[in-house]
């Protein structure tokens, strides 16, 4: 083989161990237990809410999360919608997801009208650098979304 | 028999009129365990333990429902707005996915 050959050969090599090798870094760290009850991605829970309808970006919706969680146990979250919350026109729900924990479900607020303005606000883990996602529930049937990306220093799932 | 767990609900701000819209938070100490932690002291994968479900009701009738997962914090907060239409109480009922039900009440009083 020539050396070129050769050398190209390790790079190729050492690119899928550095895509597998995190993977089992992982599960060597947390060997008890790496897949939970509720797990689903983001895009499959996105599926369900919208049941496949998907979601638009607006800028209807303002979510406020930190840039930087110095802990990723308690990530504030809020989101408040800038749209009516009267009996013919409101939000129904605002539902939080993450987009790198096991379960990308957080918490959904179904809201009505005597709550008068669309907020929610909360507290999530999340286990390491990703997105939060506001996805909300229109009442006539369509969902907007927004998200923000949350740099974690100190994962928040034990 | 279900533990009787400490929470706390909180209007903002303290005083209100009727018509005016304030914010009601729930506070409940809870593990909302993922059940994927070890419990340090035995080794054992601590079964998940979290708050699946909330309504908020005023005089009986609900005004906001929550489905909970255990992504969100241990001590959970949650926190939603709310239109003061007279005296009454508030009360947040909530259950876990252990089957624990439990409930709490705040009374409104609106000056004027």
């Amino acid at each position: 083989m020539k050396r070129r050959e050769f050398i190209q050969g390790i790079f190729a090599v050492s690119a899928v161990a550095t895509v597998t090798f995190p993977a089992t870094l992982l599960a060597k760290e947390s060997p008890s237990v790496t897949k939970g009850p509720n797990d689903m991605s983001f895009e499959e829970a996105l599926k369900v809410i919208t049941d496949g309808k998907g979601a638009k970006e607006s800028e209807l919706i303002k979510l406020t999360v930190p840039e930087i969680a110095e802990n990723g146990a308690v990530v504030p979250v809020k989101v408040n919608v800038d749209y009516p919350m009267t009996p013919t026109q409101s939000v129904k729900a605002i539902h939080v997801l993450n987009t790198a924990n096991g379960n990308a479900r957080c918490a959904d607020a179904m809201l009505t009208p005597a709550n008068a303005k669309a907020y929610f606000a909360t507290r999530v883990k999340l286990s390491k650098t990703q997105e939060v996602v506001a996805l909300v529930e229109l009442s006539d049937g369509t969902f907007i979304k927004t998200a923000k990306s949350v740099k974690v220093t100190i994962g928040g799932c034990g | 028999m279900a533990e009787v767990r400490k929470s706390m609900i909180k209007i903002k701000p303290k005083k209100y009129k009727v018509g005016d819209i304030v914010k009601v938070d729930f506070i409940v100490i809870h593990p909302m365990d993922t059940g994927m932690q070890k419990d340090k002291k035995t080794g054992k994968i601590k079964p998940a333990h979290y708050i699946d479900s909330i309504t908020f009701s005023f005089d009986g009738q609900p005004f906001t429902t929550m489905k909970v997962w255990e992504s969100v914090s241990t001590n959970p907060y949650f926190s939603v707005n709310y239109k003061i239409t007279g005296k009454g109480k508030i009360t947040v009922d909530y259950t876990d996915n252990q089957g624990e039900k439990n409930s709490k009440s705040k009374k409104v009083k609106p000056k004027g």
